[in-house]
C-alpha cells in the first residue's frame, strides 16, 4: 500500500506543480499577470481598433484622486466574436475592468484572454475570450 | 497478485521520470493546450476546408520552448544578438520585435498566432487565409517542385501533397531573413526549409507539426512541439491588417506609457 501511496503522491505532486507552471507562463513582459486587479470607473473614451481595442476611463483612488487609467484589450476581431461592436462601450458607462496592471506602477493595464473582463451595474459581462 | 507490483513499479518509474518536467521552469514559449482527443466526427479525405484555429495561449509565443532550440552558428548568433524581444528569457518592455513597426509576422511565425486562418482548396493548390494581417498563401498540389533559386519573399513559396488521407505535408522555402521565428526572437536565414504536417485527427482536430531546418543559422532542424488547431464552424474572418497609424497611436497611448514611470 505504501508503494501505492508514494504513486499517487507523485502523481498529484507532478500534476500540481504542471498547472501551477502554465498558470504562471504567459503575459506582455509590461503586465503582471499574477495579480489581475479590478478597477470601476466612468469611460472617457473607447477606440475600436487594431491592433488592440483600448479602454479609457477615469477611476478614484483610495485618496478619491480622480485617475485617467488606460486599458488595452483584444483586437476588434476577438471581440467581435465575443459579441461585442464598437458602441458595446460608451463615454459616461460605469464600468468594472478586470486587467492585468502595468508592473511600472503606471495606471494602465491589459484586459484580455481569460482573466479580462467588463462588467456593467446592471450585471452584464463582457469577455475577450480567444477561441 | 504477482503482476501488480510489477504493474505498478513500472508506472512509478514513469512518474518519477515526469518528476523533473514538472519542477523545471516553464520556457516562456510553451505553448499552452490539451491534447488532442478525437473524439467527434470522422474526418473527411483528403479535406482540409474550413476555418481554423490554433488552441494557443496569446499570441505571443516562440516557434519552440527556448531550451530546445538547437545551438546557433555564428552568422545567426550575432543577429540573435542584435534582438530585442518582448517575450521569453530575453523579454524587455521596449523591444525591437519587427512586427511592432508593422512588418508582416511572415512564415511560419503567422502560425503561432492563436487567430482564425482557412484553407480553401483552388485548381492546383491550396489557399489558406490567416486573420493575422489579412495575409494570405498558395499550397501548390500539382506536382510541381520548389524552385531552386526563389527570390525571398516573407511567406515563401510552399507546395504540399497528401500522405495517406489525413495529412497534409507542406515544403515551403523562398523565404526572406527579416522575420522571426516567434515573439521570443530567434532569427532564420534566406536558406530555411520548413517543412509542417496538418494530420487531420477528427473531423474538428488537426494535429500540426513544423520543422524548420536553416544550416545556416542552426547545427540542426529546430523541431516545433505539436500544437491543435480546432475547426470554427460559422466563423467568419474579421479585419486585422497592420496599419501604421493605428499600430502608433497604440504604441504612444499604451505601449510607452504602460512601461513609464507614472507621475507622482
Amino acid at each position: 500500500m505504501k508503494f501505492r501511496l508514494l504513486l499517487g503522491l507523485s502523481v498529484l505532486a507532478s500534476l500540481l506543480f504542471i498547472c501551477a507552471s502554465l498558470q504562471a507562463h504567459h503575459g506582455n513582459t509590461a503586465y503582471d499577470p499574477d495579480h489581475p486587479i479590478t478597477i470601476k470607473g466612468s469611460v472617457t473614451e473607447f477606440v475600436w481598433s487594431n491592433p488592440h481595442c483600448q479602454i479609457y476611463l477615469d477611476v478614484k483612488d483610495a485618496k478619491g484622486k480622480v485617475v485617467g487609467w488606460s486599458v488595452e484589450s483584444q483586437s476588434p476581431g476577438i471581440l467581435r466574436r465575443n459579441g461585442w461592436s464598437r458602441d458595446s462601450i460608451k463615454p459616461g458607462d460605469l464600468i468594472a475592468v478586470t486587467l492585468l496592471p502595468a508592473k511600472s506602477g503606471a495606471p494602465v493595464g491589459f484586459s484580455g484572454e481569460k482573466t479580462g473582463k467588463i462588467v456593467f451595474p446592471d450585471g452584464r459581462v463582457l469577455k475577450m475570450d480567444q477561441r | 497478485m504477482p503482476r501488480r507490483p510489477k504493474f505498478s513499479a513500472k508506472f512509478l518509474k514513469i512518474t518519477l521520470a515526469l518528476l523533473p518536467l514538472a519542477f523545471a521552469t516553464p520556457a516562456r514559449s510553451a505553448p499552452r493546450q490539451k491534447p488532442a482527443s478525437p473524439t467527434s466526427a470522422p474526418a473527411p479525405k483528403r479535406d482540409l476546408s474550413g476555418m481554423w484555429q490554433y488552441q494557443g495561449s496569446g499570441g505571443a509565443e516562440g516557434i519552440a520552448p527556448e531550451k530546445t532550440i538547437p545551438p546557433m552558428t555564428p552568422w545567426a548568433q550575432a543577429k540573435f544578438n542584435q534582438e530585442r524581444p518582448g517575450y521569453g528569457s530575453r523579454a524587455v518592455p521596449d523591444g525591437n520585435d519587427p512586427i511592432l513597426q508593422c512588418d508582416p509576422s511572415g512564415f511560419p511565425r503567422v502560425m503561432l498566432f492563436p487567430l482564425p486562418f482557412e484553407f480553401d482548396p483552388a485548381p492546383g493548390r491550396i489557399l489558406q487565409f490567416f486573420e493575422r494581417e489579412h495575409e494570405w498563401r498558395a499550397i501548390w498540389t500539382d506536382g510541381r517542385s520548389l524552385p531552386k533559386d526563389a527570390d525571398p519573399t516573407w511567406f515563401g513559396y510552399a507546395i504540399g501533397h497528401w500522405e495517406g488521407d489525413y495529412t497534409l505535408v507542406v515544403e515551403s522555402s523562398g523565404f526572406n531573413d527579416k522575420t522571426w521565428l516567434g515573439a521570443t526572437g530567434y532569427p532564420h536565414s534566406e536558406d530555411m526549409r520548413v517543412t509542417e504536417r496538418y494530420q487531420r485527427v477528427d473531423r474538428d482536430t488537426i494535429r500540426y507539426n513544423i520543422t524548420v531546418d536553416d544550416p545556416k543559422a542552426y547545427v540542426k532542424p529546430i523541431v516545433a512541439p505539436e500544437r491543435i488547431m480546432k475547426l470554427k464552424p460559422g466563423a467568419e474572418m474579421e479585419e486585422l491588417p497592420c496599419v501604421w497609424s493605428e499600430e502608433n497611436s497604440f504604441t504612444k497611448r499604451i505601449r510607452q506609457p504602460a512601461v513609464a514611470k507614472p507621475h507622482p
